[in-house]
């Protein structure tokens, strides 16, 4: 991607547009909260922040640290957007495209209706791979996070290093083709902010052509690999908004489905089970990955489910809250050889 | 000091289905190891946590006395998968039993006291203990008068009959049987505890109240006692909550700062209205 | 026993003559993150390190252990117990806020009328040794919670860096039968504990989050109630990072693993937290902390103020771990600030 701005300069921008924004539909009573993202206490932390008065509305900030999905706050709603006597309130939720996504594909599950909201789009220019700074600093206090020109710059005591943004990016936000929030016709009014129309998502998957042309063997060593220091805290379902179950099915004990230690067997079972419940419903957020204290990366799983239904389905999430995830939806004509496939 | 989480081996001896909806079952354990029933010291009110090695562990009030020598009792409704393990258990099939556990009722401080105990439904199992132990001849001289007041939904429900007519027979001992509504047969009382309760209307005086039942149950029959001038301190309760290990280690039965496994289960009214509502 | 200096190129003589005798384990990198593992070999130990990502309590209280082990026969159990708690330990490069909370473990677990045998029993058998902490995080508050950098007491061998060679001091009897093993060990000059004990202070001095706990256990005893805990509770996710990386979280659960075809098995305890709503559960459903904004106020009063007052001790060793793993930036510090605003706000009022 070319940028004819210094990431800093595009930051500010997305961040004074969007502060207007917030503004603008809080004065004019739009919407009664807003949900954000605030500058962190830790230099490669970002914090969510509801806000209901305009004195606040400085605190939101946007600086590619921004890496919460907000819509997990909206499903359930946490306390603040339910008024005790009005119901649910009006909440206007800052969102890059991937939250636009999910709020939009949570009311295809009927767990959003989007007349209670506002999407508040922002032109998304991608979150930081947090932990791929942090493995590559090492053993050594980061004290100091910021962008100068298309540069991560990371301080800390005797130390400073350099970190192209257009590496050290997301993987996701590398071949993310939906960056603000897609519009949704049904509901002119929803998106305030940048928005855009999405008719054919072309996508060419080539960020996981090197895993898929790995053999059965070497998937499950990659996959096993990956998740062997996982401590089962369930940062990743707790911070996907698609994870929305009363009763998770590896919480279940009526019966027992699945062990829950940290046993390598009971791990990989618990990732790719919750991966198949994602499977044409993952937004392609990267919050779980981004949430992992253990650094797990989890992106390539959800990339290639995504290929799946792309391929088989020709479905992309979180586009139409009208369309039904394909796994919710049965065809007669629907592709079924996969089931036999030995990948 | 040996490994609190290794059980001590029982086997069951016997299986009683004590209600019409054969949901729940006591069952009767003899230890494999005499010298181990020995060691198993116990007082009415306290529980023991009770395993099908292989099902897992649960924590259960003991239903038996420790005047009834040679066995212990648990009566075990049929809830979750250890419970439901239980109700498919047969005489001879070996039980994990690790206790007793908790602070059970305060038999020194009941002495010479009077009692009342009032009952609901299925938890009714350590007052049974208590009263056994009370009427015991042993013991029977150091308590004051005793009464019963013992509520179920229907007469199909009521537990430990044979011991209740035992107790209708005696004149030391004032047995109050009710259910919820009326139903063809049933001579005794008909209406909820609470309400029986304020028609039997026990005197406070040097009185104490021991009480078991859901939380509905207990809450009405409280406000009944607080009006004719029982005081909180005067009331105690069994609490249940949650637990894997039942010595105060694995975390989860705390209510504040108090474990309901080793600084319970029970608790005065006024002891619960210091902790945080939390249970 | 004099001090010791110990060459950093020595460390693998001291690791193939003390493995010989101890399960030696050591901070060692595991996928970039630090965690305290039994290495098979010296060159894996990195001791220039920040802290572990899971703390070295999982040596002496792994996520996973057995119980014990049984056999059906019939109607018969044959139960099993653990033949592997006499193995002498050694944990090898301890920051002093780990050491310390191996300190608070070992009282938990031996109080009351029941003793954690299994737990007791490895400590018993574990020797520390320490490492002093020249260079605290920005997220370290161990002076805030009775620790220190260079606090010595909670080890049984302790190292200071400086620089090429480790001063090394035996602080325990343990420590000094272990050192009495190393006897090529050279004496330290006063000059070396003259510069152990600048870093000493300097790491103290560095240390910038402060804490006046005991004010933080008053507010806590006093707010249980308080819409203080709505506003902490709000952003948190509920995942379990905070409780699984802490050194002084214990909670665990319990569970049968069957072997079924061989009529065998084992009873396991695995880590449990309080931030999880399965944690206290009933099997009727009820569910006596069913919402965020209860499990957030238990681990929060459970570390600062029902620690205190059945222990009489903070139930923190101020590793910062809960602060810098929290996915959603939901840190103690801000908590606490929260916290203490209560009690500047009644303040204010009285004044007024």
């Amino acid at each position: 991607m070319v940028k004819f701005m210094g990431l800093e300069t595009e930051n500010k921008e997305i961040e004074n547009n969007l502060r207007e924004i917030a503004r603008e539909l809080l004065k004019e009573k739009k919407v009664d909260v807003i949900i954000g993202y605030k500058k962190g206490t830790l230099p490669l932390l970002s914090q969510p922040i509801i806000i209901d008065s305009e004195e606040d509305i400085d605190k939101l900030i946007w600086n590619n640290l921004c890496y919460v999905n907000l819509a997990k706050y909206l499903v359930p709603r946490v306390p603040r957007f339910v008024d005790p006597e009005k119901g649910n309130l009006t909440v206007g939720v800052v969102s890059k495209g991937c939250v636009g996504r999910a709020l939009i594909h949570l009311a295809s599950e009927n767990k959003i209706n989007l007349d209670e909201i506002k999407i508040i789009g922002i032109p998304c220019n991608g979150v930081v791979n947090r932990q791929r700074i942090e493995m590559e600093i090492g053993e050594k206090e980061i004290l100091e996070v910021s962008v100068l020109g298309n540069n991560i710059i990371v301080k800390g005591k005797n130390f400073e290093k350099e970190f192209p943004f257009d590496e050290y990016m997301n993987d996701l936000c590398k071949v993310c083709k939906i960056r603000k929030p897609p519009l949704v016709s049904k509901v002119p009014d929803l998106c305030v902010g940048e928005c855009e129309e999405y008719s054919n998502i072309v996508d060419e998957f080539t960020d996981i052509e090197e895993f898929d042309s790995k053999t059965p063997k070497e998937k499950w060593q990659h996959i096993s690999e990956a998740l062997s220091v996982c401590t089962r805290c369930y940062a990743c379902r707790e911070a996907c908004p698609m994870c929305y179950c009363n009763l998770c099915f590896v919480d279940q004990n009526k019966p027992v489905w699945f062990g829950k230690t940290t046993d390598l067997p009971d791990i990989i079972v618990y990732h790719l089970i919750r991966a198949m419940h994602m499977a044409g419903r993952c937004v392609a957020c990267g919050a779980c990955s981004l949430v992992c204290p253990m650094g797990i990366d989890l992106n390539i799983i959800n990339r290639k489910l995504e290929k799946i239904v792309k391929e088989r389905f020709d479905f992309t999430s979180g586009l139409d809250p009208d369309a039904l995830p394909p796994m919710v939806n049965f065809k007669m004509e629907d592709a079924q050889e996969f089931m036999l496939e030995e990948d | 000091m040996p490994n609190p989480y290794i059980p001590m081996l029982t086997r069951v001896k016997s299986i009683i289905s004590e209600n019409e909806v054969r949901d729940i079952k006591t069952i009767e354990l003899e230890f494999q190891k005499e010298e181990k029933y020995k060691a198993f010291d116990y007082i009415p009110g306290q529980f023991a946590e009770i395993s099908i090695i292989g099902k897992g562990e649960c924590p259960i009030g003991i239903a038996s006395s420790p005047t009834e020598e040679g066995t212990i009792k648990f009566t075990i409704k049929k809830m979750g998968t250890v419970t439901s393990a239980f109700h498919n258990r047969d005489i001879g099939d070996t039980i994990g039993v690790r206790g007793p556990l908790g602070n059970g009722w305060p038999m020194e401080e009941l002495k010479e006291k009077n009692i009342v105990v009032i009952g609901g439904g299925f938890a009714f199992s350590t007052l049974r203990s208590l009263i056994l132990y009370v009427l015991d001849d042993k013991h029977r001289k150091d308590y004051g008068k005793i009464t019963v007041i013992y509520g179920n939904r229907d007469s199909g429900e009521v537990l430990y009959r044979d011991v209740l007519e035992e107790w209708e027979k005696r004149d030391d001992i004032e047995v109050v049987l009710t259910i919820d509504r009326e139903e063809e047969g049933w001579t005794r009382k008909v209406g909820f505890v609470a309400a029986i309760v304020k028609e039997v209307a026990p005197s406070p005086d040097n009185a104490v109240a021991i009480i078991c039942g859901p939380p509905i149950m207990i809450r009405t029959t409280v406000d009944e006692l607080v009006k004719i001038g029982w005081k909180d301190e005067q009331i105690l309760n069994s609490l249940e909550m949650r637990m894997k290990c039942g010595i105060g280690k694995c975390g989860r039965c705390n209510i504040g700062s108090n474990f309901v496994c080793i600084d319970g289960p029970v608790f005065s009214l006024a002891e619960l209205k210091k902790m945080p509502n939390e249970y | 026993m004099a001090e010791k200096i110990l060459k950093k190129d020595d460390i693998g003589r001291l690791y193939s003559e003390l493995e010989k005798e101890y399960k030696f384990y050591a901070p060692t990198k595991v996928k970039g993150n630090i965690a305290f593992k039994k290495i098979s070999n010296a060159e894996e130990i990195e001791l220039e390190y920040l802290n572990s990502k899971v703390p070295p309590k999982d040596v002496l209280f792994p996520q996973k252990e057995t119980i014990f082990e049984y056999r059906y026969e019939g109607k018969d159990v044959i139960i099993e117990e653990r033949k592997d708690l006499e193995d002498k330990l050694l944990i090898f490069g301890v920051r002093l806020c780990d050491a310390y909370s191996f300190k608070l473990l070992e009282d938990f677990f031996a109080s009351g009328d029941f003793q954690d045998d299994i737990f007791l029993k490895k400590r018993e058998n574990a020797t520390i040794i320490g490492i002093g902490c020249n260079s605290p995080r920005q997220s370290c508050f161990c002076t805030s919670v009775g620790g220190h950098p260079f606090q010595k007491e909670s080890t049984d061998v302790f190292l200071s860096d400086l620089g090429d060679t480790y001063l090394v001091e035996a602080i325990s009897e343990k420590g000094e039968s272990l050192l009495k093993k190393l006897s090529w060990l050279t004496d330290a000059k006063k000059a070396d504990l003259t510069k152990s004990k600048e870093l000493a202070k300097q790491a103290e001095e560095a240390l910038t989050t402060k804490f006046d706990f005991d004010l933080v256990t008053k507010v806590l005893d006093e707010n249980f109630e308080h819409p203080v805990w709505q506003e902490i509770s709000e952003s948190c996710i509920g995942c379990s990072s905070c409780t699984f990386l802490c050194p002084t979280c214990t909670c665990f659960d319990v569970i049968d693993e069957n072997d079924e075809y061989n009529n065998r098995g084992r009873r396991i305890r695995i880590w449990d937290t309080c931030q999880s709503c399965l944690y206290t559960l009933e099997t009727s459903g009820h569910n006596p902390r069913p919402a965020k904004i209860q499990r957030c106020r238990n681990r929060i009063m459970h570390k600062f103020s029902y620690y205190p007052s059945n222990y009489d001790c903070l139930g923190c060793v101020g590793c910062g771990r809960c602060i810098t793993a929290c996915p959603v930036n939901n840190e103690l510090r801000l908590i606490i600030d929260k916290i203490l605003e209560i009690e500047e706000k009644s303040g204010e009022k009285v004044s007024a």
